[in-house]
């Protein structure tokens, strides 16, 4: 069953059709977006092979497998929109903005260097190590800083959209959220207050059919989480989360949506957390989830989808696909040689400078509580 | 059961956990367990595992992620005659359920003039020194001693985290549980701990750790172990320390601390959340106004900075009370 499964998911997939947006992509825009899958896959099994070696401690949020939603969704943004990540985006932060250059530290996202810096909880990381993980944020390259606090960015969302456009500006804010954090109530009471003031937020849903030991069935009655919209009279959209294309296409228009001042959507963008909800979880998460179940999630590796479409488009040889075959590995089974080297240099920068940057002194603990000076 | 996987007669606090939840789920058919994540995954930190497999669903609740909704539930099924055990994943996140507690659920037997009970434990892993950084580290019990209506405990070791828990279980009010996540798993701590009636430890009364002449350090939860550390230094300066766990803050058994004051005639109070309006300064007070007469010395307190509490080591450290900022604190007051 699970195979019929996969298979029918496939056909999908080699049945894409280009949307209004992705239909005007080039060949270079495809190789991008392609790389692009590379890098964030690649940040994830790099962290994990870190941490494995010893030389990483905290709790790491894959995003393997959904890497296409993040992708799709950067790829189409403006500098001056704002995003929002949240613990499975790790990579947005230096993605954002990505196409201005990636080793262009003036551009509107965070550098690698900075985002592994944070990972390794040194100073040189944009908070200074003084919260964890996914926790950052710049109000100068426009990326909201998220808490633990599940959708608990949305209003702040709401808010930056709102002074935005008091300020005459046309920006979009772009947040992210699992299916499961939708069950807050903060997250209603945000989305209601930006369709009320038709503020340009949109909010991209990271449906990977589980809340950590939850699967969705116990978190919202309705399969398409998009359905939510519809309580709020704002367009809720549905996204192949495996195909980069397809995001790109959906988030676009939710986003040409809102800054023609029509107000917010919901992007849905179905997908598969390939492991445990953290690190800490992969034990038990192989036994709560069936294991048929996983490797049908699993079926529909972004990156292969990617390939399979650039190559029926003529945009890449049979040959040239087979080059750098990251796709349905896990972190164990894959190697650098699985990687453009292009890749693997930017993210091995990173991580070089984290490594050599220091821990930020004690006394920074009982800092920053008040302004002090006016 | 599930809960007999250690080889030792000797359980750590999170056997103790289980133990206490699973004992009152089989006394109590009326009890009903609610939280994220609880049943299938059995808990972020394996409290609740094997229970939804030996009670069902229906009595054990996975959630979705919607901390007001998850107390607001379990106020109304207390208002129809159940007794709920309301999971926080971490007690951090309480703050999304705050007004339900606060407002619905602490309230209600006093605007009902008694009509109500709300036998609801709202039971979370918190407490820092484990580099949980700002919100996996928080101990906000102060937030709800502000608030009327609810009892709070804070156990130290397995026997007290199994038996507050069992006794939180029976009491006709709502009664939030702190459970130290540093301590979970800590084997230097594990112990013989009775089971059933046997193992009931009331709410109310605190527990003297070690006795001592010279000196009383109050405190709870993690920092009963750096008192206990802190005494042993401050031994070594020839002075006697007691060591006083008041295992409940609400309500605070004055009783035991006055009894200690009289004979160390010195207080020296220790909690991990921030300084102002913290419980410690709560302690101070009462001993204040009830025990002044008793005291030789100024007394004093050792808390988290008025700060969050951050991720790296050598700022949480800077942050939390530690052993050495204790043993100053003490030596100044012994020294007065
Ligand atoms: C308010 C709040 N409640 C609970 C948690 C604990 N928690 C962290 S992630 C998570 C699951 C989130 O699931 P989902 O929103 O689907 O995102 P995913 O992890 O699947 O990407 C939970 C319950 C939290 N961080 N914040
Ligand atoms: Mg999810």
């Amino acid at each position: 069953m699970a195979t019929t499964e996969a298979d029918q998911r496939k056909k999908k997939s080699d049945a894409f059709q280009y949307g209004t947006y992705s239909a005007k992509l080039t060949a270079d825009d495809h190789k991008e977006m392609l790389l692009q899958l590379y890098l964030a896959r690649y940040f994830d099994v790099r962290l994990i092979k870190e941490k494995k070696r010893g030389r990483l401690t905290g709790t790491l949020y894959s995003s393997h497998n959904q890497e296409a939603v993040l992708v799709g969704s950067l790829y189409g943004l403006k500098p001056k929109d704002w995003i929002s990540p949240i613990h499975r985006d790790m990579p947005a932060f230096f993605m954002k903005d990505i196409k201005a250059g990636w080793r262009n530290l003036d551009r509107m996202g965070m550098s690698v260097q900075q985002v592994c810096a944070q990972v390794w909880g040194r100073v040189d990381s944009p908070g200074r190590a003084r919260d964890n993980w996914s926790h950052i944020g710049s109000r100068s390259k426009h990326i909201i800083h998220s808490t633990s606090m599940l959708a608990g960015t949305i209003p702040a969302a709401a808010g930056v959209a709102y002074a935005d456009r008091l300020s005459g500006g046309d920006a979009v804010v772009l947040t992210y959220n699992g299916e499961g954090s939708t069950a807050q109530g903060v997250f209603h009471e945000a989305i209601n207050f930006a369709a009320v003031h038709s503020l340009p937020v949109v909010t991209v849903i990271e449906n990977n059919q589980w809340a950590y030991g939850t699967p969705t069935y116990l978190e919202y009655s309705q399969e398409d989480f998009a359905r939510r919209a519809d309580g709020y009279g704002i367009p809720g959209l549905v996204a192949d989360g495996q195909n980069v294309l397809d995001v790109y296409d959906k988030v676009l228009e939710a986003v040409d949506y809102a800054r023609s001042g029509k107000g917010p959507s919901i992007v849905e963008c179905k997908t598969f957390r390939a492991y445990g909800h953290g690190d800490h979880d992969d034990d038990r998460a192989a036994r709560y989830r069936p294991k048929e179940e996983v490797e049908a999630g699993r079926a529909r590796d972004p990156i292969a989808v990617m390939k399979r479409i650039m190559v029926e488009r003529g945009l890449m040889t049979q040959k040239e696909a087979a080059t750098y075959a990251a796709e349905g590995k896990s972190a164990s089974e894959v190697s650098n040689e699985d990687f453009p080297p292009d890749v693997v240099a930017y993210l091995s920068e990173g991580i070089e400078f984290a490594i050599n940057s220091p821990l930020p002194p004690a006394e920074e603990g009982g800092m920053w509580v008040f302004r002090e000076e006016n | 059961m599930a809960v007999a996987e250690q080889v030792s007669s000797k359980k750590n606090y999170l056997t103790a956990l289980k133990e206490a939840v699973f004992e009152e789920m089989q006394r109590n058919p009326d009890m009903v367990c609610i939280g994220e994540d609880i049943g299938f995954l059995g808990g972020a930190f394996g409290v609740t595992e094997g229970l939804k497999a030996m009670y069902g669903p229906e009595r054990v609740i996975d959630a979705p992620i919607s901390e007001a909704a998850i107390v607001g539930v379990a106020c109304g099924m207390c208002l129809n005659g159940k007794t709920t055990l309301v999971e926080m994943q971490f007690i951090d996140f309480i703050s999304c359920g705050f007004d339900q507690i606060v407002n619905m659920t602490a309230t209600y037997h006093y605007r009902t003039a008694g009509e109500v009970n709300m036998p609801m434990v709202i039971r979370g892993p918190a407490g820092g020194y484990g580099g949980g950084a700002l919100y996996h580290s928080q101990m906000n019990e102060a937030w709800f001693a502000n608030s009327p209506g609810l009892k709070i405990v804070c156990p130290s070791t397995p026997r007290d985290a199994k038996g507050l828990l069992k006794s939180a279980l029976r009491d006709p009010n709502p009664v939030m549980v702190y459970e130290m996540k540093e301590l979970y798993r800590q084997n230097k701590i594990a112990e013989e701990v009775p089971e059933g009636d046997a193992a009931l430890v009331p709410i109310g009364q605190a527990s003297i750790r070690r006795e001592g002449d010279d000196v009383t350090l109050v405190t709870y939860g993690n920092n009963v172990y750096h008192c206990l550390a802190a005494a042993d230094n401050l031994a070594e300066e020839g002075f006697s320390a007691e060591v006083l766990d008041i295992r409940t803050l609400v309500p605070l058994d004055e009783a035991t601390i006055i009894e200690s004051l009289k004979k160390t005639n010195r207080l020296v109070v220790v909690n991990e959340a921030p300084r102002t309006c913290g419980f410690a300064g709560e302690v101070l007070a009462r001993m204040s106004e009830e025990a002044f007469e008793y005291l030789d010395a100024p007394p004093a307190r050792v808390t988290r900075l008025d700060t969050p509490v951050p991720w790296v080591k050598p700022l949480e450290l800077y942050v939390l009370p530690s052993v050495e900022k204790i043993t100053d604190a003490a030596l100044r007051v012994c020294k007065f």
